[in-house]
């Protein structure tokens, strides 16, 4: 139990629910995606990847045979091989009261498609034709933007003399 | 999720219907109409509830690592409609198994928002309809509360623990109480040097430190029960009237 989940807080921050599974000893099934609070998504790879290989951000108390049963009995995903790393989270930021901020570090997991399948992160977000509605509320937003510049800027007939100082 | 919840519930009415079907064969073409299809009490008598149950798939299909990511109609749209999370009431009525599919179905839909939302963040464009994530989370609670509730029926018929993990109060060396959780050890205690190292007593010379600690507690809680009876006092001289009022009434 204690060796097979090292961190409350990451449990606490994965979903309340702090899963007790039986301690592993060598040899030990290694069953632990039974109604697992376990989160898994798939990121785009900021470094060129091989076609077969897919990434993903996990718990961070998962481990490779734990994605590799997660991926083949939950999403019927043929796995070849799992890597694994752990990404520092950045403390180099500073908060007003100049202490030092630090991200969470989370799990990255690389895994190897079985079975010659490949796969292509797909774009989430294409550009979609504006209904009519949309344009209009851009267009309102675009004039209200000048308007408000407009303002801004001051009475062009001041020749550019500051509003205290007259009149 | 939305489509899966609005097939859960249809799925969920006809078991209803099928379950008094069941009971009381000879009142279920008459005193249902407006939940039993016409269809169903006819051939009510050859077909098996299973039977009945498998035209009707709850579940996506299995559509592997699509789905991470969402319908692709959805792709590029500002809001995607979805339904209501899971109210307890509802889990409730539903047996075990049913509990166990529907978290599968969530946790999919999870890591699907999860991925979206990822993916909006390292477009720099907002996420449609982030109100999704929290209806999702709300429903996992739901069910996690549902399935402990139940497990703790069992539990306590059958064995009479409260807990389901076994502990026990214990003091640690500076004479504190606190709840002691049993743990699984891959050796015996007492070859275990890191859990020999522990000290559950504390030593005769502590009960002065013990005291102490005791006394701080008593003047921090004095303190401010005096804050809270003066804060009381000024408040009924500053207002009197509503003194006067909230006491007639």
């Amino acid at each position: 139990m204690a060796a097979a989940l090292p961190g409350r807080a990451a449990a606490m921050a994965a979903g309340g629910r702090r899963a007790v599974y039986p301690l592993f000893q060598l040899g030990g099934p290694q069953l632990r995606i039974f109604r697992p609070n376990f989160f898994m998504l798939a990121v785009r790879p900021g470094v060129p990847q091989p076609e077969d290989t897919v990434q993903f951000r996990v718990s961070m108390e998962m481990t490779k045979v734990d994605i590799k049963n997660y991926l083949e009995k939950i999403y019927n995903v043929p796995v070849a091989a799992v890597r694994t790393r752990i990404q520092y989270g950045a403390n180099n930021k500073r908060n007003h009261k100049n202490q030092r901020v630090k991200k969470p570090d989370y799990k990255v997991a690389y895994v190897q498609l079985g079975k010659g399948q490949t796969f292509q992160f797909p774009n989430l977000f294409p550009e979609k034709e504006q209904d009519e509605e949309a344009q209009s509320f851009d267009e309102f937003r675009k004039k209200y933007l000048e308007k408000e510049q407009q303002i801004q800027k001051g009475d062009p007939r001041r020749g550019g003399v500051p509003d205290w100082f007259g009149l | 999720m939305a489509a899966a919840a609005a097939m859960a519930a249809l799925s969920r009415r006809l078991r209803g219907a099928l379950r008094l079907a069941g009971a009381r064969p000879g009142r279920a073409a008459a005193g249902l109409p407006g939940l039993t299809p016409n269809l169903f009490h006819k051939n009510l008598a050859k077909v098996e509830p299973p039977h009945q149950l498998k035209f009707l798939h709850t579940t996506l299909s299995q559509n592997g690592l699509e789905e991470f990511f969402d319908d692709p109609k959805n792709w590029g749209e500002k809001t995607v409609k979805s339904g209501d999370a899971w109210n307890i009431k509802q889990l409730r009525g539903k047996s075990s198994e049913d509990l166990h599919k529907l978290w599968y179905v969530l946790l999919k839909e999870k890591n699907m928002l999860l991925t979206l939302e990822q993916e909006s963040k390292r477009q720099q464009k907002p996420m449609p309809s982030p109100e999704r994530l929290a209806k999702v989370q709300k429903s996992m609670k739901n069910i996690d509360l549902v399935v402990k509730e139940r497990e703790t029926a069992l539990r306590l018929l059958q064995t009479g623990h409260e807990k389901p993990v076994p502990g026990e109060w214990r003091n640690d060396f500076l004479g504190r109480t606190y709840w002691y959780t049993y743990k699984e050890w891959p050796i015996p205690w007492y070859l275990n040097k890191k859990y020999k190292k522990r000290k559950f007593f504390y030593l005769p010379h502590v009960n002065h430190f013990i005291r102490l600690r005791h006394e701080k507690y008593l003047r921090a809680r004095v303190r401010r029960q005096n804050l809270e009876k003066t804060r009381q006092k000024v408040l009924q001289i500053k207002f009197p009237h509503l003194a006067v009022n909230s006491q007639s009434q």
